[in-house]
Order: structure tokens, then sequence, then C-alpha cells
């Protein structure tokens, strides 16, 4: 069925797709780090999660973990800054969380976020990129994909790893 | 300058021309403040949202809410009316029962819910009531709200271009118009380009991210409200209005009825696309 469009009376329905996969960078390590704690010294404390706290760390989230490395950083206060990310069927989200030496949320910044739709070789090739791997394509931004609307992916991915990550606060980070 | 958090259960993104005055980081900041307040008000499965406690108590007794509650309410009863019941956001259990939604607070499975959106009664010091028992899903138009709330907030700082997009449903301000680029139903990855547009709310419903088998059958989050039955669809409906909060329900209706010639489409102002498969192919 011939998609139509009457607004304006231009005919400017056009498929487009994009080459290999989208993607959208919205902020740096430091960005983020400005953005939540702002003007806030902040040291960082990269942690290596031991087995018996990754264990913990699961059970009392429900979440798995997938990687026992963490890239925290710890403010004066006891705060804490940790970059995370998640996998999810079709895309690949890095963010920040800022947790509160109180255990709570303070924010959540989206830093990146990748998706994919390709074939099954493509698909491969760019999760490959992900698993710290050398793959032969590089990601390609495509700058003309914006506006998207449509049915999209849901937060649970992001809010799940916000549960982890809550977990690990009390039992690595506390 | 261009943001992202979770929230509302997707991703929103909030992008704002940049100016020589600082003030619009924090109308950014404000700007996601407006949408996690919508979320904590309106979200089905929270315990302590306005929606949970309406569905909860509003059948036993009026309970108070906050002023942008009671504006979704009122909006989405005249929606329904408007749209011949397409619009419609009481068929909450069906989605509870199928696995589509969490069960919240209070809720009964074996409960017959035999309200109708022409249940919800608006009464003094803000208060709502439901004249029978219902469960309520706001799901189909808190985005949109979000979004234009979002809006304003940006608009009202002094901001002169910007976007504002909930997990797909948008909008757009300023001088410059901006192409949009509706997902393909039939091929994941790919995209409809569609506009220039300015000065618009777009909002697109499709099943491809929540279909699956029950019983042999494919169905989807989209629940027919004249029989209550889950049902799947190969289309996609676009609406092009002017708030997000209309075009975010409309687009149900559009879905649902299977036509993009839906009478309340001119009271809205609103224009619709239908993308994909065939409009037939529509299990009952």
């Amino acid at each position: 069925m011939q998609p139509k469009d009457v607004l304006f009376g231009l005919p400017v329905a056009v498929l487009v797709a994009p080459a290999s996969a989208y993607a959208a960078v919205y902020l740096t390590v430091e960005q983020a780090q400005q953005l939540i704690f702002p003007n806030v010294a902040l040291a960082p404390a990269p942690i290596a999660l031991s087995d018996v706290q990754k264990k913990a760390i699961q059970e009392q989230s429900g979440v798995r973990v997938r990687s026992t490395s963490l890239r925290a950083w710890r403010t004066p206060g006891g705060d804490f800054f940790i970059v995370d990310d998640v996998l999810g069927k079709h895309e690949y989200i890095t963010y920040a969380v800022g947790i509160t030496a109180r255990g709570t949320v303070k924010q959540v910044e989206i830093l990146e976020y990748r998706e994919t739709y390709g074939d099954a070789v493509r698909r491969q090739e760019w999760l490959a990129q992900f698993a710290g791997k050398n793959s032969a394509a590089p990601l390609r931004l495509d700058e003309d994909i914006r506006n998207i609307s449509g049915a999209t992916l849901s937060s649970r991915h992001i809010t799940d790893g916000i549960k982890r990550l809550l977990a690990t606060y009390e039992i690595a980070l506390r | 300058m261009r943001r992202a958090r979770p929230a509302l259960g997707t991703i929103v993104e909030i992008e704002a021309a940049q100016s020589a005055d600082a003030g619009v980081e924090q109308a950014v900041m404000r700007a996601f403040d407006a949408v996690e307040r919508v979320q904590r008000l309106m979200s089905f499965h929270a315990p302590d949202s306005d929606l949970a406690r309406l569905n909860r108590d509003a059948y036993r007794r009026p309970v108070a809410v906050h002023r942008w509650t009671r504006l979704v309410l009122r909006a989405a009863q005249a929606l329904w009316r408007d749209t011949e019941g397409w619009f419609d956001c009481t068929v909450a259990p069906t989605l509870v029962t199928h696995d589509f939604l969490p069960l919240h607070a209070g809720f009964d499975p074996g409960g017959r819910y035999e309200g109708s959106m022409a249940d919800i009664e608006f009464e003094r010091a803000g208060r709502v009531r439901f004249r029978r028992p219902l469960s309520l899903d706001l799901g189909g138009i808190a985005k949109g709200f979000a979004v234009d709330r979002a809006i304003e907030i940006l608009q009202s700082a002094g901001v002169e271009c910007g976007v504002v997009n909930a997990g797909g449903d948008l909008r757009v301000f300023g001088p410059r118009p901006e192409f949009v680029h509706v997902r393909d139903p039939q091929r994941p990855g790919a995209f409809i380009r569609r506009g220039p547009f300015s000065n618009i709310a777009i909002a697109t419903s499709a099943a491809y991210h929540s279909r699956k088998t029950i019983a042999g059958r494919p169905v989807s989050h989209f629940v027919n409200p004249r029989t209550r039955m889950l049902l799947d669809v190969p289309y996609s409906a676009t609406i092009v209005a002017a708030s997000c909060m209309i075009a975010d329900a409309l687009t149900k209706a559009v879905i649902l009825s299977g036509s993009d010639r839906v009478a309340c489409l001119a009271r809205y102002r609103a224009t619709a696309f239908i993308d994909g498969g065939g409009l037939g192919a529509r299990a009952a």
C-alpha cells in the first residue's frame, strides 16, 4: 500500500534505509559528570567485583551482572557517579547514573544510543565492537536520520541496569 | 544540545537550540522534570501514582489528583466520545490478563470492570471518582501529554527551536522545518521520511514492539474496545496534529478502526498516514 502524504501538497514520503546502524551520541563521560554533579570533584573509584559480590548483587536486584568491572567515581560526600551499558535485542545503550550517599538515584543521563536491525552477519559485527573485539566495519553515524517516530524500545534494560547498580552500591560501594 | 533519559517506559530525548543565554541547559533540565512528573502521576504500576490510587479507590470514594491528571482524564473522555469509542483507556484488564501490563495495587483479576469512560466523574477540589469499577491505563495518551508539557517549558524559557521525542511521540517547534522518520512497520531499521514539517506533533502506533503469540495466534498490545480482544496489525498509523497528546491518542483510533478517515480527524485538525501491510489484515 502506498503511503499517502497530503500535508502541504508535498509528495515527500521517501523510504530511507541507513547503511549500517543508527546511533546518537549525547554526552561524554566528563559532560555527564558535570551535569549530574556540577562543580564537584570526582575521584575515580574503579572496582572489580568479586564472585561473592556479583552473586549478592544478582540475588538482591534480580538482574544478571554481565561485567564485574565497575566504572565508578566518588564525590567527597560519598555519592557515586557510575557509567554502565546495557544490551537489548537491537540496541546498545551507554548511560550514567548518579547515586546519592543515601543510596537513591539522583539523575540518569544517556551517553550513547546505538541500534541495528541488520541481517545476522551485520549484527554480529555490530555486537563484536561492544565485546571489546575488533570489528572490521566501524560504526557509521547516520546524521540524516533524526526525529524518529514509531513504537520504539522500552527502557526496561536501563531501569534493570539502574536496579542492578543500586544493589551494587549497597553491596560494594557504600 | 541534545539530551536523553529513560522515562515513561521508553527513552525521552530533548533537543534545544543553543543560544548565548545559558538558560537553555536549565530549561532542558526542567523539561525533563516535567516528563518525570507525568511518569510519577500516571504510571500504571507505581503504587502511589495518581492513576494507581484512582484504579484502587475511585470506585469507593472520590480521589484527589493533580491538575495534570484531571486534564488528561478529561481529554481522554472527550477523545473517547469523538472517536466513537475507538480511543478507550478502560481496556487495561485485557492487557493485564495477557501480560502486557503488570498487576496494579488492588487489581482484581476475577473482577468485573464493567465501567466505561462515561463513568469517570469530575468533582470539586480536584477530585475524581468512578461511578462503576474501572481499571484505566493512560499509556495511549500520557506520553503525548508529557511531550506537550516539556515543549511548553522550553518555549516559555525562550528556547528558539527544539524537539521533544518520547519514544517516537514527538513535537518540533521553531522556524526551521524538520523531516521526520517514521519506522517502516514491515522493515525494522528502515524509515519513511516525511515532511518537512514546522511546529507540529507526530505520533506513530504500531505492533512491531509488542507483538507476540498467544495460543498460536499473533497478537499485540492493541485491544479492540468493542470486543475487548487483542489484535495484531501489520501496518502503522501516524498522526500529525498541533498537540502531541492529541496525536498520541488519535493513533489508536486510526489503528483500531483501520481507517485513516475517522471523522474526528477534521475536528482535531489532524492528518493520518497509514504505512505497511493491507488494511484488511486484522484479527478480530
